[in-house]
């Protein structure tokens, strides 16, 4: 594994915009692809709401939001660290087809974010010990050997 | 990218352009403009997003809060979604309740077809 970095953040919405730049900067590094950027830079921005409104406002806690990331051959890795209340978003009920289906005005308000996190990237991880709780996202990396790969390798 | 919006209205048409990044931070502004909106009682709501780059679930639920506000006979129009946030539309089940389009509809046409 190359190139770890991290940033800590006050546990804020404001917060929020920051980490999908910083990870936007480095998954680009990464060689990523703009789609997947997009959609990683969203998983973090829906699981980082959600822990500055539920785990931190809500549960009347402060704390901060640590981003670390992590270089591969084969993935890039984010992991998403804060203090609030405890929540496993993997063992969230998702919205199902038949909830997706619905006319907007008959829908639940909920869930969505979650559902386009974890739709977001290739596996969401939560792992939660005393006073830490930790997301990682994993995207998939391009393999140097495919199209734009006779180039030197990014890791 | 901050987020900045504006809003006009043209008779039973209230159209509202969206720029920047539509998050949590910016989901209020978003909100406040729609529930201005509803004071107008209009018969087609128009948000221009083309240069809207991003939009998270806070954006989602405005949509859902306005249309159940404006009721199922009063159309809702997405003007020119880039790729990765018709993607989540469509992801989402959303382009079933909204009128996706190239470009902004003639004001003639904002009868309110149910959705």
């Amino acid at each position: 594994m190359t190139d770890p970095s991290s940033q800590t953040l006050p546990g804020t919405l404001e917060a929020v915009g920051r980490l999908r730049d910083y990870v936007a900067k480095r998954a680009k590094a990464a060689g990523l692809t703009g789609k997947a950027i997009y959609n990683l830079c969203l998983a973090i921005d829906e699981i980082a709401t959600n822990v500055v409104l539920h785990g931190y406002q809500e549960a009347g806690r402060t704390g901060m939001l640590r981003i670390g990331t992590a270089l591969d051959d084969d993935r890039f890795t984010v992991t998403l660290e804060d203090e609030g209340a405890p929540f496993d978003p993997t063992r969230y009920a998702l919205p199902t087809a038949e909830d997706l289906a619905r006319p907007l005005e008959e829908r639940a308000v909920g869930g969505l974010g979650i559902f386009l996190a974890i739709r977001g990237v290739d596996t969401l991880q939560y792992e939660s010990s005393p006073g830490i709780n930790r997301h990682v996202f994993v995207v998939k990396r391009p393999s140097p050997q495919e199209p734009h790969g006779w180039s030197t390798p990014v890791a | 990218m901050a987020f900045k919006m504006s809003s006009e209205v043209s008779g039973h048409v209230v159209s509202m352009a969206l720029v920047g990044e539509l998050d949590a931070t910016s989901a209020g502004v978003f909100k406040s403009e729609v529930d201005k909106a509803l004071g107008q009682a209009p018969r087609s709501l128009v948000l221009e997003v083309k240069d809207l780059t991003f939009m998270a679930s806070a954006g989602l639920r405005v949509l859902i809060y306005a249309k159940q506000k404006l009721g199922a006979g009063v159309s809702l129009y997405v003007v020119a979604p880039q790729e990765a946030i018709l993607s989540t539309l469509r992801m989402t089940g959303f382009d079933k309740s909204v009128y996706i389009v190239d470009q902004r509809p003639p004001v003639e046409s904002d009868a309110g077809r149910p959705a």
